[in-house]
Protein backbone atom coordinates (compact mmCIF):
# COMPACT_ATOMS: atom_id res chain seq x y z
CA UNK A 1 0.00 0.00 0.00
CA UNK A 2 1.41 3.24 -0.89
CA UNK A 3 1.88 5.83 1.99
CA UNK A 4 -0.39 8.50 2.50
CA UNK A 5 0.76 11.71 0.73
CA UNK A 6 1.99 13.94 3.28
CA UNK A 7 2.20 17.40 1.25
CA UNK A 8 -0.11 18.98 -0.96
CA UNK A 9 0.63 18.38 -4.77
CA UNK A 10 2.63 20.94 -6.69
CA UNK A 11 0.67 22.14 -9.75
CA UNK A 12 1.05 25.07 -11.69
CA UNK A 13 0.04 28.40 -10.55
CA UNK A 14 -0.49 30.26 -14.05
CA UNK A 15 -2.32 27.75 -15.54
CA UNK A 16 -4.65 27.87 -12.51
CA UNK A 17 -5.01 31.66 -13.00
CA UNK A 18 -4.89 31.33 -17.25
CA UNK A 19 -2.13 33.08 -18.14
CA UNK A 20 -1.66 33.63 -21.42
CA UNK A 21 1.26 35.68 -21.35
CA UNK A 22 3.54 36.61 -18.55
CA UNK A 23 4.09 40.61 -18.00
CA UNK A 24 7.57 41.10 -17.03
CA UNK A 25 6.45 45.13 -15.83
CA UNK A 26 4.34 43.29 -13.43
CA UNK A 27 6.64 42.19 -10.40
CA UNK A 28 4.15 40.85 -8.62
CA UNK A 29 3.17 38.10 -11.09
CA UNK A 30 6.89 37.38 -10.89
CA UNK A 31 7.57 36.83 -6.98
CA UNK A 32 6.24 33.49 -7.42
CA UNK A 33 8.94 32.21 -9.06
CA UNK A 34 11.98 34.06 -7.58
CA UNK A 35 13.43 32.95 -4.05
CA UNK A 36 14.17 35.93 -1.45
CA UNK A 37 17.50 36.30 -3.01
CA UNK A 38 15.79 37.03 -6.33
CA UNK A 39 17.11 33.98 -8.09
CA UNK A 40 14.60 32.18 -10.77
CA UNK A 41 13.24 28.94 -8.89
CA UNK A 42 13.78 25.72 -10.37
CA UNK A 43 10.59 24.37 -11.18
CA UNK A 44 10.96 21.28 -9.62
CA UNK A 45 10.65 24.04 -6.62
CA UNK A 46 7.35 25.91 -7.74
CA UNK A 47 5.81 23.11 -9.42
CA UNK A 48 5.34 25.39 -12.35
CA UNK A 49 4.88 23.56 -16.19
CA UNK A 50 7.37 23.91 -18.59
CA UNK A 51 5.52 26.14 -20.83
CA UNK A 52 4.86 29.04 -18.40
CA UNK A 53 7.96 28.71 -16.37
CA UNK A 54 9.91 29.45 -19.91
CA UNK A 55 7.41 32.54 -20.07
CA UNK A 56 8.37 33.22 -16.79
CA UNK A 57 12.02 32.96 -17.08
CA UNK A 58 12.23 35.20 -20.05
CA UNK A 59 9.89 37.89 -17.69
CA UNK A 60 12.16 38.05 -14.99
CA UNK A 61 14.99 38.42 -17.28
CA UNK A 62 13.53 41.32 -18.98
CA UNK A 63 12.24 42.69 -15.86
CA UNK A 64 15.86 42.70 -14.33
CA UNK A 65 17.40 44.59 -17.51
CA UNK A 66 14.67 47.35 -17.23
CA UNK A 67 15.26 47.61 -13.25
CA UNK A 68 11.95 46.63 -12.00
CA UNK A 69 13.63 43.41 -10.36
CA UNK A 70 17.41 43.46 -8.95
CA UNK A 71 19.51 40.81 -10.49
CA UNK A 72 20.78 40.17 -6.78
CA UNK A 73 20.58 40.77 -3.21
CA UNK A 74 23.87 40.67 -1.59
CA UNK A 75 24.87 41.08 1.89
CA UNK A 76 26.77 44.17 0.61
CA UNK A 77 23.50 45.48 -0.10
CA UNK A 78 22.10 45.60 2.61
CA UNK A 79 24.77 46.18 5.17
CA UNK A 80 25.46 49.48 2.91
CA UNK A 81 22.24 51.30 3.50
CA UNK A 82 22.30 51.86 7.25
CA UNK A 83 25.86 52.40 7.56
CA UNK A 84 25.49 55.48 5.57
CA UNK A 85 22.41 56.94 7.52
CA UNK A 86 24.57 55.75 10.66
CA UNK A 87 27.49 58.65 8.92
CA UNK A 88 24.79 60.93 8.42
CA UNK B 1 3.62 46.12 -39.81
CA UNK B 2 4.78 44.61 -36.15
CA UNK B 3 3.08 45.02 -32.86
CA UNK B 4 5.75 46.16 -30.64
CA UNK B 5 5.60 47.47 -26.78
CA UNK B 6 8.27 50.31 -25.93
CA UNK B 7 9.45 50.65 -22.42
CA UNK B 8 11.32 53.75 -21.55
CA UNK B 9 13.14 54.80 -18.33
CA UNK B 10 13.70 58.85 -18.19
CA UNK B 11 16.03 60.65 -16.06
CA UNK B 12 14.40 61.72 -12.45
CA UNK B 13 15.96 64.77 -12.41
CA UNK B 14 14.08 66.43 -15.39
CA UNK B 15 10.64 68.76 -14.81
CA UNK B 16 7.58 67.37 -15.67
CA UNK B 17 7.88 70.01 -18.87
CA UNK B 18 11.10 68.49 -19.51
CA UNK B 19 9.91 65.08 -19.12
CA UNK B 20 6.51 65.59 -21.94
CA UNK B 21 8.91 67.49 -24.16
CA UNK B 22 11.34 64.08 -24.38
CA UNK B 23 8.24 61.85 -24.38
CA UNK B 24 6.89 64.03 -27.40
CA UNK B 25 10.05 63.65 -28.67
CA UNK B 26 10.21 60.03 -28.65
CA UNK B 27 6.71 60.27 -30.16
CA UNK B 28 7.50 62.29 -33.03
CA UNK B 29 10.85 59.63 -34.06
CA UNK B 30 8.21 57.13 -33.75
CA UNK B 31 6.03 57.91 -36.32
CA UNK B 32 8.72 60.03 -38.77
CA UNK B 33 9.74 55.85 -39.06
CA UNK B 34 6.18 54.75 -39.89
CA UNK B 35 5.14 53.66 -36.32
CA UNK B 36 0.94 53.91 -35.37
CA UNK B 37 1.18 54.31 -32.16
CA UNK B 38 -1.45 52.87 -30.53
CA UNK B 39 -1.34 53.59 -26.72
CA UNK B 40 0.62 55.29 -24.10
CA UNK B 41 0.95 54.44 -20.54
CA UNK B 42 2.87 57.15 -17.87
CA UNK B 43 3.80 54.48 -15.34
CA UNK B 44 5.30 57.59 -13.22
CA UNK B 45 8.47 57.80 -11.21
CA UNK B 46 9.26 54.45 -9.52
CA UNK B 47 12.33 53.44 -7.67
CA UNK B 48 14.73 51.21 -9.40
CA UNK B 49 16.08 47.96 -8.00
CA UNK B 50 19.07 48.49 -8.72
CA UNK B 51 21.18 52.06 -9.46
CA UNK B 52 21.80 52.92 -13.25
CA UNK B 53 24.02 55.79 -13.64
CA UNK B 54 23.60 56.90 -9.87
CA UNK B 55 20.13 57.07 -10.00
CA UNK B 56 17.94 55.83 -7.73
CA UNK B 57 14.60 56.78 -9.42
CA UNK B 58 13.61 56.73 -13.00
CA UNK B 59 10.48 57.54 -14.64
CA UNK B 60 8.67 54.69 -16.78
CA UNK B 61 6.85 55.10 -19.67
CA UNK B 62 5.63 52.06 -22.16
CA UNK B 63 4.21 52.78 -26.08
CA UNK B 64 2.55 50.09 -27.33
CA UNK B 65 2.75 50.67 -30.97
CA UNK B 66 2.76 48.58 -34.43
CA UNK B 67 5.59 49.67 -36.70
CA UNK B 68 7.58 48.31 -40.02
CA UNK B 69 10.48 46.06 -38.71
CA UNK B 70 13.62 48.17 -40.09
CA UNK B 71 12.11 51.21 -37.88
CA UNK B 72 12.98 49.40 -34.60
CA UNK B 73 17.31 49.50 -35.59
CA UNK B 74 16.41 53.77 -35.94
CA UNK B 75 14.58 54.03 -33.21
CA UNK B 76 16.66 52.44 -30.84
CA UNK B 77 19.83 54.58 -32.45
CA UNK B 78 18.19 57.64 -31.49
CA UNK B 79 17.48 56.42 -28.14
CA UNK B 80 21.00 55.02 -27.52
CA UNK B 81 22.15 58.55 -28.49
CA UNK B 82 19.67 60.79 -26.18
CA UNK B 83 21.22 60.93 -22.81
CA UNK B 84 18.31 61.24 -20.58
CA UNK B 85 16.66 58.00 -21.90
CA UNK B 86 18.73 55.82 -19.42
CA UNK B 87 17.01 52.14 -20.09
CA UNK B 88 14.45 51.07 -22.75
CA UNK B 89 13.22 47.55 -23.71
CA UNK B 90 11.62 47.13 -27.04
CA UNK B 91 9.23 43.88 -26.88
CA UNK B 92 8.07 42.30 -30.31
CA UNK B 93 4.30 40.55 -30.40
CA UNK B 94 3.99 37.98 -32.29
CA UNK B 95 1.81 34.64 -31.71
CA UNK B 96 -1.64 34.95 -31.25
CA UNK B 97 -2.11 34.61 -27.62
CA UNK B 98 0.80 37.91 -27.27
CA UNK B 99 -1.32 39.50 -29.36
CA UNK B 100 -4.23 39.09 -27.35
CA UNK B 101 -2.58 40.56 -24.42
CA UNK B 102 -1.20 43.55 -26.61
CA UNK B 103 -4.97 44.39 -27.71
CA UNK B 104 -6.24 44.15 -24.22
CA UNK B 105 -3.38 46.52 -23.12
CA UNK B 106 -4.25 48.79 -25.74
CA UNK B 107 -7.94 48.35 -25.00
CA UNK B 108 -7.41 48.99 -21.29
CA UNK B 109 -5.45 52.32 -21.80
CA UNK B 110 -7.22 53.63 -24.71
CA UNK B 111 -10.31 53.40 -22.29
CA UNK B 112 -8.86 55.06 -19.51
CA UNK B 113 -7.18 58.35 -21.24
CA UNK B 114 -9.77 58.78 -23.62
CA UNK B 115 -13.38 57.85 -22.43
CA UNK B 116 -14.26 60.71 -25.66
CA UNK B 117 -15.11 57.48 -28.52
CA UNK B 118 -17.87 55.84 -25.77
CA UNK B 119 -18.99 59.27 -24.55
CA UNK B 120 -19.33 59.86 -28.35
CA UNK B 121 -21.44 56.80 -29.02
CA UNK B 122 -23.57 57.81 -26.04
CA UNK B 123 -24.99 61.01 -26.15
CA UNK B 124 -26.10 60.31 -30.06
CA UNK B 125 -28.69 57.92 -28.73
CA UNK B 126 -29.48 60.12 -25.67
CA UNK B 127 -29.72 63.37 -27.76
CA UNK B 128 -32.49 61.18 -29.98
CA UNK B 129 -34.61 60.68 -26.64
CA UNK B 130 -34.18 63.75 -25.63
CA UNK B 131 -35.22 65.41 -28.38
CA UNK B 132 -38.12 63.27 -28.47
CA UNK B 133 -38.93 64.10 -25.18
CA UNK B 134 -38.57 68.16 -25.63
CA UNK B 135 -41.42 67.08 -28.70
CA UNK B 136 -43.64 65.50 -26.34
CA UNK B 137 -43.44 68.53 -23.97
CA UNK B 138 -44.28 71.23 -26.12
CA UNK B 139 -46.96 69.25 -27.53
CA UNK B 140 -48.52 68.77 -23.99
Amino acid sequence: MAEKRKFARKYCKYCEAKVEYVDYKDAKILRHSLSERYKIMPRRLTGNCKRHQEMVELAIKRARATAVIPYIIDTRKVVAVPFEQLQQ
Amino acid sequence: MRHYELLIVVKPTLTVEELQAKLNFLKEILEKNGAVIAAKQEMGTRKLAYQIDKFERGSYTVFYFTAPTAAIAEVERLIRITEEFIRFMTVKFENQKELRFWNKQVEKLTKKSEPAPVAVAAPVAESKETSEDEIVTTEA
